[in-house]
């Protein structure tokens, strides 16, 4: 692994990201367009406000930096470029860092964004420090880098992809309490939402952004996140690895 | 030359490699040496295992039999290797000049003025001036083959690898490559190339005749075609060949 060549790929792909001014719009706009629903819907109940506007903001980054990703990788999967890039010197952490550090700062950006009109359009109580919110986000964002790296071999074409969403969305949502709150899920709902990763971030986020809480009042959801980030790095360095094709 | 001095003097040596997918064997028990400063034409049908062998040289595919002896017991990732692959694998969204900026660093040019002089110098040879900030997806096939072979070049390689290099080229574009090839050879670069066109195929100082994963001849063009009954010209020696070894298997 060298620095200069992981740099190089992330680069690269904040070069393909620009160069496709529709995804900037869709990244820029389009949580923005849901947060002002959900933030004039529930303009009268604070309460609801504060608990969704930090779930909205994981849900994003998460959403988001999947897509890309998934569409991405596969994409250099099919055209041929990454296996050309395998015969360069590049290795596997090379091409993992590259796709994290090419998709991270669009992910913080986007979050920045959708912080400060949550603060300051939406009204929405901030107690926190924005690093330890752009912690939470680099942590979700990442586990979702390598998480769409990881699911988009087993997509055939980009559609397939798309089909990725609601199975791996859904219980996300409806599980990492973004919609209910956890205590009010049904039991074995509360069990599963263990194994959601947006459930911590959400929760950390919460913590930070409401209660104004530190990085210590919240290690251990960032704990778990970087366990759900080792375990998840794991599976796409193996999908890597099986990709070669004759 | 015996095969032990071949070995000793040639960039790379391929000893009884086989390769199998899926339960069936791609590659049987090839043999090849490539000696510096030579080119090399593999030529065959579609599907014989020609690109599996060039996967194979440049490490993107493990033998399950055999070995690939780089000179001086260097290894595919320490071989200076420029790869073309079949298909363009370029990005549609980048310049002509990113692709070339991007593949100079993955190639360790780091450097600004060297990765530059050496972009200068690949923009000229694949005829490429002018075109720097078009993006590949506004450009023609054979335009987006050059990249891709300008692609292979940019970190001046020992060994070029191209498979079916000329494809979509104009007849002039064509001919103006093989003269960049010779000299490169002449140079001390070794070139493997593989290609259906026989047009290529006369410009090869050696060449190969695979059939179903077997290099089944060798020689130079003029040999090729005394073995195959002293045929007119290789398109008839390689129908000679391919008919022959259907006429075995029956």
């Amino acid at each position: 692994m060298k620095i200069k060549r992981f740099i190089a790929i992330s680069n690269r792909i904040l070069l393909q990201i620009i160069g496709d001014k529709r995804t900037i719009g869709l990244i820029v706009v389009a949580p923005l367009i849901v947060m002002s629903l959900a933030g004039f819907s529930f303009i009268n109940s604070k309460d609801v406000l504060n608990r969704i506007a930090p779930g909205l903001i994981c849900t994003f980054a998460f959403f988001f930096t999947f897509l890309l990703t998934a569409v991405s990788f596969y994409r250099e999967r099919v055209s041929g470029t990454l296996e050309r890039l395998f015969t360069t010197p590049a290795t596997k952490t090379d091409v993992l860092l590259g796709y994290l550090f090419g998709f991270l700062p669009l992910a913080l950006i986007q979050a920045t964004l959708i912080v400060m009109y949550s603060i300051f359009v939406l009204r929405v109580d901030y107690e926190g420090n924005i690093f330890n919110i752009m912690l939470i986000i680099f942590l979700i964002a990442s586990i979702s880098v390598n998480l769409g790296i990881f699911l988009s071999t087993f997509a055939r074409n980009e559609f397939q992809i798309m089909q990725f969403i609601p199975v791996i969305f859904a219980p996300q949502i409806f599980l990492a309490g973004l919609i209910m709150p956890i205590d009010d899920l049904p039991i074995y709902f509360e069990i599963l939402s263990f194994a959601m990763p947006l459930r911590y971030a959400i929760e950390s986020l919460q913590a930070v952004m409401i209660e104004g809480e530190s990085i210590a009042g919240i290690s251990y959801s960032i704990g778990i996140l970087i366990g759900f980030n080792l375990f998840i790095l794991g599976l796409s360095i193996l999908s890597i690895k099986n990709n070669k094709q004759i | 030359m015996n095969s032990l001095n071949k070995k000793d003097v040639s960039i790379i040596s391929i000893r009884d490699l086989t390769i199998e997918y899926q339960g069936k064997r791609v590659l049987n028990n090839v043999n090849l040496d490539l000696e510096p400063g030579s080119v090399y034409g593999i030529i065959g049908p579609n599907g014989c295992g020609k690109t599996t062998l060039f996967k194979t040289i440049v490490g993107l595919i493990e033998p399950v039999n055999g070995e690939i002896i780089f000179h001086d017991q260097k290894t595919s990732n320490d071989i200076n290797i420029g790869y073309m692959p079949q298909i363009n694998a370029l990005y549609d969204e980048l310049t002509v000049l990113q692709h070339l900026h991007f593949f100079a660093r993955m190639y360790g040019l780091n450097e600004n003025i060297n990765r530059k002089s050496a972009i200068k110098n690949i923009l000229e040879i694949v005829s490429l001036d002018g075109f720097e900030n078009r993006k590949i997806s506004k450009l023609s096939g054979g335009e987006k083959q050059r990249v891709s072979l300008g692609i292979a070049m940019i970190h001046s390689p020992e060994l070029l690898v191209l498979d079916e290099p000329t494809v979509g080229l104009d007849p002039k574009l064509r001919n103006e490559l093989w003269r960049t090839f010779r000299q490169l050879a002449s140079s001390g670069t070794t070139i493997l190339i593989s290609s259906h066109t026989l047009d290529d195929a006369k410009h090869c100082y050696s060449l190969s005749f695979m059939y179903q994963g077997s290099i089944v001849v060798s020689g130079t063009p003029k040999q090729l075609c005394q073995k195959a009954g002293n045929a007119e010209d290789l398109e008839s020696a390689f129908l000679y060949y391919c008919n022959n070894l259907n006429t075995n298997e029956n």
